[in-house]
Protein backbone atom coordinates (compact mmCIF):
# COMPACT_ATOMS: atom_id res chain seq x y z
CA UNK A 1 0.00 0.00 0.00
CA UNK A 2 1.26 3.47 -0.82
CA UNK A 3 1.66 5.89 2.05
CA UNK A 4 2.05 9.57 2.80
CA UNK A 5 4.48 10.90 5.37
CA UNK A 6 3.62 14.28 6.85
CA UNK A 7 6.68 16.28 7.91
CA UNK A 8 7.30 19.73 9.33
CA UNK A 9 10.79 21.24 9.56
CA UNK A 10 12.17 17.87 8.43
CA UNK A 11 10.54 16.17 11.41
CA UNK A 12 8.15 13.34 10.70
CA UNK A 13 4.80 14.11 12.29
CA UNK A 14 2.74 11.15 11.15
CA UNK A 15 2.47 8.44 8.51
CA UNK A 16 -0.76 7.83 6.63
CA UNK A 17 -1.32 4.58 4.71
CA UNK A 18 -3.32 5.15 1.52
CA UNK A 19 -6.22 2.86 2.44
CA UNK A 20 -9.08 4.52 0.57
CA UNK A 21 -9.67 5.56 -3.03
CA UNK A 22 -9.50 9.21 -2.19
CA UNK A 23 -8.07 11.29 0.63
CA UNK A 24 -8.19 14.99 1.33
CA UNK A 25 -5.76 17.29 3.11
CA UNK A 26 -6.57 20.54 4.85
CA UNK A 27 -7.19 22.44 8.03
CA UNK A 28 -10.73 21.16 8.72
CA UNK A 29 -11.15 18.20 11.09
CA UNK A 30 -12.82 15.90 8.60
CA UNK A 31 -9.85 15.72 6.25
CA UNK A 32 -7.93 12.44 6.18
CA UNK A 33 -4.76 14.44 6.75
CA UNK A 34 -5.43 17.38 9.04
CA UNK A 35 -2.81 20.14 8.93
CA UNK A 36 -3.55 22.76 11.55
CA UNK A 37 -1.88 25.82 10.11
CA UNK A 38 -3.28 29.13 8.92
CA UNK A 39 -1.44 28.86 5.60
CA UNK A 40 -3.49 25.78 4.83
CA UNK A 41 -7.01 26.02 3.37
CA UNK A 42 -9.97 24.19 4.90
CA UNK A 43 -9.87 21.62 2.12
CA UNK A 44 -6.57 22.24 0.46
CA UNK A 45 -5.84 19.33 -1.84
CA UNK A 46 -6.83 15.76 -2.49
CA UNK A 47 -5.34 12.59 -3.87
CA UNK A 48 -7.42 10.13 -5.86
CA UNK A 49 -6.37 6.59 -6.62
CA UNK A 50 -7.27 5.91 -10.22
CA UNK A 51 -6.44 2.58 -11.80
CA UNK A 52 -3.17 2.19 -9.90
CA UNK A 53 -2.17 5.83 -10.28
CA UNK A 54 -2.30 8.53 -7.63
CA UNK A 55 -3.57 11.90 -8.80
CA UNK A 56 -3.02 14.97 -6.66
CA UNK A 57 -5.48 17.83 -7.22
CA UNK A 58 -5.30 21.26 -5.64
CA UNK A 59 -8.79 22.20 -4.40
CA UNK A 60 -8.42 25.84 -5.42
CA UNK A 61 -6.51 26.51 -2.21
CA UNK A 62 -5.55 30.04 -1.28
CA UNK A 63 -1.83 29.43 -1.10
CA UNK A 64 -1.50 26.66 -3.66
CA UNK A 65 -0.09 23.16 -3.69
CA UNK A 66 3.49 22.44 -4.79
CA UNK A 67 5.20 19.25 -5.88
CA UNK A 68 9.00 19.31 -5.81
CA UNK A 69 8.86 23.14 -5.85
CA UNK A 70 6.53 23.31 -8.86
CA UNK A 71 3.07 24.76 -8.38
CA UNK A 72 0.52 22.20 -9.54
CA UNK A 73 -3.18 22.13 -10.23
CA UNK A 74 -3.25 18.41 -10.81
CA UNK A 75 -0.33 16.06 -10.83
CA UNK A 76 0.32 12.33 -11.20
CA UNK A 77 2.35 11.37 -8.15
CA UNK A 78 5.57 9.38 -8.47
CA UNK A 79 7.47 7.64 -5.72
CA UNK A 80 9.46 10.18 -3.71
CA UNK A 81 7.45 13.27 -4.69
CA UNK A 82 7.40 16.03 -2.09
CA UNK A 83 4.00 17.65 -1.76
CA UNK A 84 4.35 21.07 -0.18
CA UNK A 85 1.33 22.62 1.52
CA UNK A 86 2.11 25.77 3.47
CA UNK A 87 5.21 24.92 5.45
CA UNK A 88 4.38 21.23 5.66
CA UNK A 89 5.93 18.67 3.35
CA UNK A 90 4.18 15.41 2.57
CA UNK A 91 6.35 12.69 1.11
CA UNK A 92 4.65 10.25 -1.25
CA UNK A 93 5.93 6.69 -0.93
CA UNK A 94 4.74 4.11 -3.45
CA UNK A 95 4.77 0.39 -2.70
CA UNK A 96 7.55 -1.77 -4.17
CA UNK A 97 5.16 -3.15 -6.77
CA UNK A 98 3.94 0.29 -7.81
CA UNK A 99 7.51 1.54 -7.97
CA UNK A 100 8.51 -1.19 -10.43
CA UNK A 101 5.39 -0.72 -12.54
CA UNK A 102 5.87 3.00 -12.50
CA UNK A 103 9.42 2.76 -13.79
CA UNK A 104 8.57 0.21 -16.47
CA UNK A 105 5.65 1.95 -18.09
CA UNK A 106 6.56 5.51 -17.34
CA UNK A 107 6.45 6.66 -20.94
CA UNK A 108 3.59 4.41 -21.98
CA UNK A 109 0.79 6.58 -20.66
CA UNK A 110 -0.65 4.42 -17.92
CA UNK A 111 -3.72 6.61 -17.95
CA UNK A 112 -4.45 5.64 -21.50
CA UNK A 113 -7.90 4.35 -20.72
CA UNK A 114 -10.68 6.82 -20.24
CA UNK A 115 -11.96 6.87 -16.69
CA UNK A 116 -14.14 8.95 -14.47
CA UNK A 117 -12.92 11.13 -11.66
CA UNK A 118 -14.97 10.56 -8.54
CA UNK A 119 -15.60 14.08 -7.45
CA UNK A 120 -18.60 13.21 -5.32
CA UNK A 121 -16.51 13.20 -2.17
CA UNK A 122 -14.80 16.44 -3.10
CA UNK A 123 -18.09 18.16 -3.83
CA UNK A 124 -19.62 16.83 -0.62
CA UNK A 125 -16.77 18.31 1.40
CA UNK A 126 -16.94 21.62 -0.41
CA UNK A 127 -20.70 21.76 0.05
CA UNK A 128 -20.23 21.28 3.80
CA UNK A 129 -17.89 24.22 3.83
CA UNK A 130 -20.31 26.25 1.72
CA UNK A 131 -17.64 26.89 -0.86
CA UNK A 132 -18.53 26.59 -4.52
CA UNK A 133 -16.82 23.67 -6.28
CA UNK A 134 -13.88 24.66 -8.49
CA UNK A 135 -15.89 24.54 -11.72
CA UNK A 136 -18.16 27.30 -10.43
CA UNK A 137 -15.18 29.64 -10.27
CA UNK A 138 -15.42 29.98 -14.02
CA UNK A 139 -17.33 33.24 -14.38
CA UNK A 140 -20.76 32.74 -15.88
CA UNK A 141 -21.49 35.35 -18.49
CA UNK A 142 -24.64 36.17 -20.36
CA UNK A 143 -24.85 38.12 -23.60
CA UNK A 144 -26.81 41.34 -23.72
CA UNK A 145 -27.85 43.48 -26.65
CA UNK A 146 -28.35 47.13 -26.06
CA UNK A 147 -30.31 49.16 -28.59
CA UNK A 148 -28.70 52.41 -29.62
CA UNK A 149 -31.38 53.44 -32.09
CA UNK A 150 -34.65 55.17 -31.29
CA UNK A 151 -36.65 51.94 -31.02
CA UNK A 152 -36.89 52.32 -27.25
CA UNK A 153 -36.14 48.62 -26.79
CA UNK A 154 -33.36 49.28 -24.30
CA UNK A 155 -31.36 46.26 -23.16
CA UNK A 156 -32.30 42.67 -23.78
CA UNK A 157 -30.56 39.72 -22.12
CA UNK A 158 -29.98 36.73 -24.37
CA UNK A 159 -31.49 34.04 -22.17
CA UNK A 160 -31.99 31.45 -24.90
CA UNK A 161 -29.31 29.29 -26.49
CA UNK A 162 -30.68 30.43 -29.85
CA UNK A 163 -32.26 33.87 -30.06
CA UNK A 164 -34.27 34.65 -33.18
CA UNK A 165 -34.53 38.25 -34.29
CA UNK A 166 -37.13 39.28 -36.85
CA UNK A 167 -40.66 40.22 -37.65
CA UNK A 168 -42.28 36.87 -36.79
CA UNK A 169 -44.44 36.71 -33.65
CA UNK A 170 -42.35 33.77 -32.44
CA UNK A 171 -39.11 35.80 -32.50
CA UNK A 172 -37.41 36.31 -29.15
CA UNK A 173 -36.61 39.85 -30.27
CA UNK A 174 -39.30 41.31 -32.47
CA UNK A 175 -38.26 44.09 -34.83
CA UNK A 176 -40.34 45.98 -37.34
CA UNK A 177 -39.38 47.13 -40.80
CA UNK A 178 -40.78 46.74 -44.28
CA UNK A 179 -37.99 44.49 -45.51
CA UNK A 180 -37.30 42.76 -42.20
CA UNK A 181 -37.32 38.94 -42.51
CA UNK A 182 -39.64 36.79 -40.42
CA UNK A 183 -36.39 35.62 -38.89
CA UNK A 184 -33.76 38.07 -40.04
CA UNK A 185 -30.87 37.01 -37.83
CA UNK A 186 -30.11 34.62 -35.00
CA UNK A 187 -27.67 34.83 -32.13
CA UNK A 188 -26.47 31.50 -30.80
CA UNK A 189 -24.46 30.68 -27.74
CA UNK A 190 -21.77 28.16 -28.70
CA UNK A 191 -18.92 26.45 -26.85
CA UNK A 192 -16.58 29.19 -28.06
CA UNK A 193 -18.93 32.08 -27.27
CA UNK A 194 -21.70 34.00 -29.00
CA UNK A 195 -22.12 34.21 -32.76
CA UNK A 196 -24.62 36.04 -34.98
CA UNK A 197 -25.96 34.58 -38.22
CA UNK A 198 -27.90 36.06 -41.08
CA UNK A 199 -31.12 34.07 -41.40
CA UNK A 200 -33.19 35.60 -44.20
CA UNK A 201 -35.28 38.45 -45.48
CA UNK A 202 -34.26 41.48 -47.49
CA UNK A 203 -32.77 43.46 -44.63
CA UNK A 204 -28.99 43.46 -44.52
CA UNK A 205 -27.15 42.34 -41.41
CA UNK A 206 -24.02 44.33 -40.61
CA UNK A 207 -21.52 43.82 -37.80
CA UNK A 208 -19.18 46.77 -37.24
CA UNK A 209 -20.20 48.06 -40.65
CA UNK A 210 -19.38 44.89 -42.61
CA UNK A 211 -22.20 42.92 -44.25
CA UNK A 212 -22.62 39.39 -42.82
CA UNK A 213 -24.02 36.78 -45.19
CA UNK A 214 -23.47 33.74 -42.95
CA UNK A 215 -22.22 33.99 -39.39
CA UNK A 216 -19.52 35.74 -37.37
CA UNK A 217 -18.44 35.44 -33.74
CA UNK A 218 -19.55 38.33 -31.53
CA UNK A 219 -17.11 40.22 -29.36
CA UNK A 220 -17.89 42.67 -26.58
CA UNK A 221 -19.09 46.04 -27.90
CA UNK A 222 -19.57 44.93 -31.50
CA UNK A 223 -22.13 47.13 -33.22
CA UNK A 224 -24.85 45.28 -35.08
CA UNK A 225 -27.11 46.83 -37.69
CA UNK A 226 -30.26 45.24 -39.01
CA UNK A 227 -31.98 47.60 -41.41
CA UNK A 228 -32.67 50.77 -39.45
CA UNK A 229 -32.10 49.04 -36.12
CA UNK A 230 -28.78 49.40 -34.41
CA UNK A 231 -27.58 47.70 -31.26
CA UNK A 232 -24.45 46.79 -29.34
CA UNK A 233 -23.47 43.40 -27.99
CA UNK A 234 -21.66 42.81 -24.73
CA UNK A 235 -21.41 40.15 -22.05
CA UNK A 236 -22.04 40.68 -18.40
CA UNK A 237 -21.10 38.45 -15.52
CA UNK A 238 -23.98 36.85 -13.68
CA UNK A 239 -24.03 34.88 -10.47
CA UNK A 240 -23.61 31.19 -11.17
CA UNK A 241 -26.71 29.13 -10.77
CA UNK B 1 -32.98 20.51 -46.72
CA UNK B 2 -30.81 17.67 -47.96
CA UNK B 3 -28.86 15.53 -45.52
CA UNK B 4 -26.07 13.16 -46.44
CA UNK B 5 -24.67 11.20 -43.56
CA UNK B 6 -22.59 8.18 -42.67
CA UNK B 7 -21.12 6.52 -39.60
CA UNK B 8 -18.33 4.05 -39.07
CA UNK B 9 -16.52 2.49 -36.14
CA UNK B 10 -13.24 0.59 -35.89
CA UNK B 11 -11.92 -1.41 -32.95
CA UNK B 12 -8.43 -0.02 -33.63
CA UNK B 13 -5.11 -1.82 -33.55
CA UNK B 14 -4.61 -2.47 -29.84
CA UNK B 15 -7.96 -3.11 -28.19
CA UNK B 16 -9.75 -6.43 -28.32
CA UNK B 17 -13.26 -5.10 -28.02
CA UNK B 18 -15.08 -2.16 -29.46
CA UNK B 19 -16.88 -0.25 -26.71
CA UNK B 20 -18.06 2.58 -28.99
CA UNK B 21 -21.58 2.77 -30.41
CA UNK B 22 -23.09 5.12 -32.96
CA UNK B 23 -26.43 5.80 -34.58
CA UNK B 24 -27.40 7.47 -37.86
CA UNK B 25 -31.12 8.20 -38.33
CA UNK B 26 -31.76 10.36 -41.39
CA UNK B 27 -35.56 10.16 -41.10
CA UNK B 28 -35.54 11.73 -37.61
CA UNK B 29 -32.38 13.76 -38.19
CA UNK B 30 -30.74 12.34 -35.07
CA UNK B 31 -27.07 11.28 -34.96
CA UNK B 32 -25.00 9.98 -32.05
CA UNK B 33 -21.61 8.68 -30.97
CA UNK B 34 -21.07 7.05 -27.55
CA UNK B 35 -17.80 5.81 -26.06
CA UNK B 36 -18.37 3.23 -23.33
CA UNK B 37 -16.15 2.41 -20.39
CA UNK B 38 -16.12 -0.36 -17.78
CA UNK B 39 -14.76 -3.89 -17.62
CA UNK B 40 -15.82 -7.05 -19.46
CA UNK B 41 -18.82 -6.29 -21.64
CA UNK B 42 -20.02 -3.34 -19.56
CA UNK B 43 -18.56 -0.58 -21.75
CA UNK B 44 -20.24 -1.97 -24.85
CA UNK B 45 -23.51 -2.32 -23.00
CA UNK B 46 -23.41 1.23 -21.63
CA UNK B 47 -22.75 2.90 -24.98
CA UNK B 48 -25.38 0.81 -26.76
CA UNK B 49 -28.02 1.40 -24.08
CA UNK B 50 -27.38 5.16 -24.23
CA UNK B 51 -27.85 5.34 -27.99
CA UNK B 52 -30.97 3.12 -27.95
CA UNK B 53 -32.70 4.97 -25.14
CA UNK B 54 -32.06 8.40 -26.59
CA UNK B 55 -33.33 7.26 -29.99
CA UNK B 56 -36.46 5.77 -28.46
CA UNK B 57 -37.38 8.53 -26.05
CA UNK B 58 -36.62 11.36 -28.46
CA UNK B 59 -38.67 9.57 -31.14
CA UNK B 60 -41.60 9.10 -28.82
CA UNK B 61 -41.63 12.60 -27.37
CA UNK B 62 -41.39 14.30 -30.73
CA UNK B 63 -44.06 12.02 -32.20
CA UNK B 64 -46.61 12.95 -29.55
CA UNK B 65 -45.21 16.51 -29.21
CA UNK B 66 -44.89 15.99 -25.45
CA UNK B 67 -45.19 19.18 -23.41
CA UNK B 68 -41.74 20.10 -22.02
CA UNK B 69 -42.85 19.70 -18.39
CA UNK B 70 -43.84 16.09 -19.01
CA UNK B 71 -40.40 14.92 -20.08
CA UNK B 72 -37.70 13.59 -17.77
CA UNK B 73 -36.47 16.19 -15.27
CA UNK B 74 -37.06 19.92 -15.21
CA UNK B 75 -37.19 21.61 -18.62
CA UNK B 76 -34.39 24.06 -19.42
CA UNK B 77 -35.94 27.42 -20.22
CA UNK B 78 -33.05 28.47 -22.42
CA UNK B 79 -33.74 25.63 -24.85
CA UNK B 80 -36.33 24.99 -27.52
CA UNK B 81 -38.81 22.15 -27.20
CA UNK B 82 -36.63 19.89 -29.35
CA UNK B 83 -33.61 20.86 -27.24
CA UNK B 84 -35.50 19.81 -24.13
CA UNK B 85 -36.41 16.46 -25.70
CA UNK B 86 -32.71 15.81 -26.27
CA UNK B 87 -31.77 16.98 -22.77
CA UNK B 88 -34.49 14.79 -21.22
CA UNK B 89 -33.48 11.77 -23.31
CA UNK B 90 -29.86 12.07 -22.16
CA UNK B 91 -30.97 12.35 -18.53
CA UNK B 92 -33.14 9.28 -18.96
CA UNK B 93 -30.31 7.27 -20.54
CA UNK B 94 -28.05 8.28 -17.65
CA UNK B 95 -30.58 7.11 -15.07
CA UNK B 96 -31.09 3.74 -16.79
CA UNK B 97 -27.35 3.08 -17.06
CA UNK B 98 -26.87 4.22 -13.46
CA UNK B 99 -29.61 1.85 -12.24
CA UNK B 100 -28.17 -1.05 -14.27
CA UNK B 101 -24.68 -0.36 -12.93
CA UNK B 102 -25.83 -0.32 -9.31
CA UNK B 103 -28.22 -3.27 -9.69
CA UNK B 104 -26.04 -5.83 -11.48
CA UNK B 105 -22.57 -6.78 -10.36
CA UNK B 106 -21.27 -7.37 -13.88
CA UNK B 107 -22.19 -3.78 -14.79
CA UNK B 108 -20.64 -2.10 -11.73
CA UNK B 109 -18.70 0.97 -12.74
CA UNK B 110 -19.92 1.09 -16.32
CA UNK B 111 -20.46 4.38 -18.04
CA UNK B 112 -20.37 6.08 -21.41
CA UNK B 113 -19.88 9.41 -23.10
CA UNK B 114 -22.50 10.74 -25.50
CA UNK B 115 -22.50 13.32 -28.25
CA UNK B 116 -25.69 13.88 -30.23
CA UNK B 117 -26.73 16.03 -33.17
CA UNK B 118 -30.32 16.82 -34.01
CA UNK B 119 -31.02 18.39 -37.37
CA UNK B 120 -34.42 19.88 -36.66
CA UNK B 121 -36.63 22.23 -38.57
CA UNK B 122 -34.72 25.49 -38.70
CA UNK B 123 -32.63 24.51 -35.71
CA UNK B 124 -29.61 22.37 -34.91
CA UNK B 125 -29.32 20.93 -31.42
CA UNK B 126 -25.88 19.75 -30.28
CA UNK B 127 -25.51 17.97 -26.94
CA UNK B 128 -22.76 16.11 -25.14
CA UNK B 129 -21.54 14.56 -21.90
CA UNK B 130 -17.92 13.42 -21.60
CA UNK B 131 -15.13 13.82 -24.15
CA UNK B 132 -16.66 12.65 -27.43
CA UNK B 133 -16.75 15.69 -29.67
CA UNK B 134 -18.75 17.46 -32.31
CA UNK B 135 -17.22 19.80 -34.87
CA UNK B 136 -18.95 22.21 -37.21
CA UNK B 137 -17.17 22.97 -40.47
CA UNK B 138 -18.62 26.16 -41.98
CA UNK B 139 -17.02 28.79 -44.22
CA UNK B 140 -13.73 26.82 -44.33
CA UNK B 141 -13.44 27.06 -40.56
CA UNK B 142 -13.76 24.43 -37.86
CA UNK B 143 -15.51 25.06 -34.56
CA UNK B 144 -16.24 22.78 -31.63
CA UNK B 145 -19.93 22.37 -30.91
CA UNK B 146 -19.29 20.28 -27.80
CA UNK B 147 -17.53 20.85 -24.51
CA UNK B 148 -15.13 18.24 -23.13
CA UNK B 149 -15.92 17.18 -19.59
CA UNK B 150 -12.38 16.39 -18.53
CA UNK B 151 -10.15 17.70 -15.75
CA UNK B 152 -7.84 19.28 -18.30
CA UNK B 153 -10.66 21.00 -20.21
CA UNK B 154 -11.86 22.53 -16.95
CA UNK B 155 -8.32 23.73 -16.28
CA UNK B 156 -8.16 25.27 -19.75
CA UNK B 157 -11.44 27.06 -19.12
CA UNK B 158 -10.18 28.36 -15.78
CA UNK B 159 -7.13 29.65 -17.62
CA UNK B 160 -4.54 27.65 -15.66
CA UNK B 161 -3.61 25.40 -18.59
CA UNK B 162 -3.21 25.95 -22.34
CA UNK B 163 -4.86 23.83 -25.05
CA UNK B 164 -1.44 22.44 -25.98
CA UNK B 165 -0.65 21.44 -22.41
CA UNK B 166 -4.08 19.85 -22.14
CA UNK B 167 -3.57 17.76 -25.27
CA UNK B 168 -0.31 16.38 -23.86
CA UNK B 169 -1.35 16.02 -20.22
CA UNK B 170 -1.39 12.47 -18.85
CA UNK B 171 -4.67 13.41 -17.19
CA UNK B 172 -6.46 14.15 -20.44
CA UNK B 173 -8.53 10.95 -20.31
CA UNK B 174 -10.00 11.60 -16.91
CA UNK B 175 -13.62 12.61 -17.23
CA UNK B 176 -15.50 14.78 -14.77
CA UNK B 177 -18.89 13.68 -16.12
CA UNK B 178 -20.27 10.67 -17.94
CA UNK B 179 -23.53 8.76 -18.27
CA UNK B 180 -23.96 6.10 -15.60
CA UNK B 181 -21.83 7.15 -12.66
CA UNK B 182 -24.27 9.35 -10.80
CA UNK B 183 -28.01 9.54 -10.47
CA UNK B 184 -28.32 12.83 -12.31
CA UNK B 185 -26.24 14.40 -15.02
CA UNK B 186 -26.21 17.73 -16.82
CA UNK B 187 -25.61 17.62 -20.54
CA UNK B 188 -24.05 20.48 -22.46
CA UNK B 189 -26.64 21.60 -25.02
CA UNK B 190 -26.19 24.16 -27.80
CA UNK B 191 -28.59 25.36 -30.46
CA UNK B 192 -27.72 27.04 -33.72
CA UNK B 193 -29.38 27.96 -36.99
CA UNK B 194 -28.38 25.62 -39.84
CA UNK B 195 -26.73 27.03 -42.90
CA UNK B 196 -26.23 25.66 -46.39
CA UNK B 197 -23.16 23.45 -46.75
CA UNK B 198 -22.76 22.94 -43.01
CA UNK B 199 -20.77 19.86 -42.14
CA UNK B 200 -20.96 18.22 -38.71
CA UNK B 201 -18.39 15.67 -37.56
CA UNK B 202 -18.89 13.65 -34.40
CA UNK B 203 -16.23 11.34 -33.06
CA UNK B 204 -14.88 9.44 -30.08
CA UNK B 205 -11.51 10.31 -28.52
CA UNK B 206 -9.93 7.54 -30.61
CA UNK B 207 -9.71 10.19 -33.34
CA UNK B 208 -9.20 13.41 -31.36
CA UNK B 209 -6.32 11.89 -29.39
CA UNK B 210 -4.41 11.42 -32.62
CA UNK B 211 -5.50 14.38 -34.74
CA UNK B 212 -5.71 18.11 -34.10
CA UNK B 213 -8.75 20.20 -34.99
CA UNK B 214 -6.78 21.71 -37.90
CA UNK B 215 -5.87 18.28 -39.30
CA UNK B 216 -9.52 17.25 -39.19
CA UNK B 217 -10.46 20.50 -40.96
CA UNK B 218 -7.87 19.96 -43.71
CA UNK B 219 -9.28 16.51 -44.47
CA UNK B 220 -12.87 17.74 -44.24
CA UNK B 221 -12.24 20.47 -46.80
CA UNK B 222 -10.94 17.91 -49.31
CA UNK B 223 -13.89 15.53 -49.11
CA UNK B 224 -17.41 16.39 -50.16
CA UNK B 225 -18.77 12.88 -49.78
CA UNK B 226 -19.92 11.83 -46.32
CA UNK B 227 -18.88 8.20 -46.60
CA UNK B 228 -15.44 9.01 -48.01
CA UNK B 229 -14.82 11.61 -45.30
CA UNK B 230 -15.83 9.23 -42.50
CA UNK B 231 -13.58 6.51 -43.97
CA UNK B 232 -10.69 8.96 -44.37
CA UNK B 233 -10.86 10.04 -40.71
CA UNK B 234 -10.99 6.44 -39.46
CA UNK B 235 -8.01 5.64 -41.71
CA UNK B 236 -6.09 8.55 -40.21
CA UNK B 237 -6.50 7.05 -36.73
CA UNK B 238 -5.44 3.63 -38.03
CA UNK B 239 -2.38 5.08 -39.78
CA UNK B 240 -1.35 6.57 -36.45
CA UNK B 241 -1.55 3.31 -34.54
CA UNK B 242 -5.15 3.52 -33.30
CA UNK B 243 -4.60 2.53 -29.66
CA UNK B 244 -8.29 3.11 -28.94
CA UNK B 245 -11.62 2.38 -30.60
CA UNK B 246 -12.39 5.07 -33.16
CA UNK B 247 -15.85 6.13 -34.29
CA UNK B 248 -16.82 8.89 -36.72
CA UNK B 249 -20.21 10.14 -37.89
CA UNK B 250 -20.30 12.88 -40.51
CA UNK B 251 -23.39 14.81 -41.58
CA UNK B 252 -23.45 17.13 -44.60
CA UNK B 253 -26.31 19.59 -44.96
CA UNK B 254 -27.28 21.06 -48.27
CA UNK B 255 -29.96 23.35 -49.66
CA UNK B 256 -30.80 24.79 -46.27
CA UNK B 257 -33.47 27.34 -47.01
CA UNK B 258 -32.75 30.73 -45.58
CA UNK B 259 -36.27 31.64 -44.65
CA UNK B 260 -36.94 34.11 -47.40
CA UNK B 261 -40.56 34.93 -47.78
CA UNK B 262 -42.05 33.76 -51.09
CA UNK B 263 -42.62 36.53 -53.61
CA UNK B 264 -46.37 36.42 -53.06
CA UNK B 265 -45.99 36.44 -49.28
CA UNK B 266 -43.45 39.22 -49.55
CA UNK B 267 -45.84 41.29 -51.61
CA UNK B 268 -48.54 40.62 -49.06
CA UNK B 269 -46.40 41.75 -46.14
CA UNK B 270 -45.17 44.76 -48.14
CA UNK B 271 -48.75 45.83 -48.69
CA UNK B 272 -49.55 45.23 -45.02
CA UNK B 273 -46.51 47.23 -43.94
CA UNK B 274 -47.39 50.00 -46.36
CA UNK B 275 -50.91 50.11 -45.00
CA UNK B 276 -49.83 50.25 -41.36
CA UNK B 277 -47.23 52.81 -42.37
CA UNK B 278 -49.84 54.87 -44.11
CA UNK B 279 -52.15 54.59 -41.12
CA UNK B 280 -49.37 55.73 -38.82
CA UNK B 281 -48.63 58.73 -41.00
CA UNK B 282 -52.31 59.51 -41.21
CA UNK B 283 -52.63 59.36 -37.45
CA UNK B 284 -49.56 61.49 -36.97
CA UNK B 285 -50.90 64.09 -39.33
CA UNK B 286 -54.26 63.88 -37.59
CA UNK B 287 -56.11 62.76 -40.71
Amino acid sequence: MAKLILTFNKQVIKEYPFAKDSITMGRQDDNAIVIDNLAVSGYHAKIDKLGGEYILTDLQSTNGTFVNDQKVVSHKLSHGDNIVIGKHVILFVATEKEKIEGEGKDKKLPLDKTMLLDTAKQRELLAKQKVAPPTARIPVKVGVISFIDDSGLGEIELLKKLTKIGKAETSEIKLSGILMGATAATISRRPSGYAISFAGGMTKLKVNGAVVKDSVPLNDFDTIELGSHKFQFYQKEVKSA
Amino acid sequence: MLIKSSGMTDVGLQRERNEDSFSVQDTVGLYMVADGMGGHLAGEVASRVAVEIINKSFGKWSEIQAPPDEIFGFPDESLSREGNYILGSIRLANRVIYEMASEYEQYNGMGTTIVSLLVGSGRIVAANVGDSRMYLVRDNRIERMSKDHTIVAEHVEMGVMTEEEAARSPLRHILTRNLGSSENVDAEVFEIEPSSEDLFIMCSDGLTDLATDEEILRIALKESDSQRLTRRLIDLALERGAPDNTTVVSVFLDQVEKRRVTSLGRLGSLVADALTGANLIKRKLGL
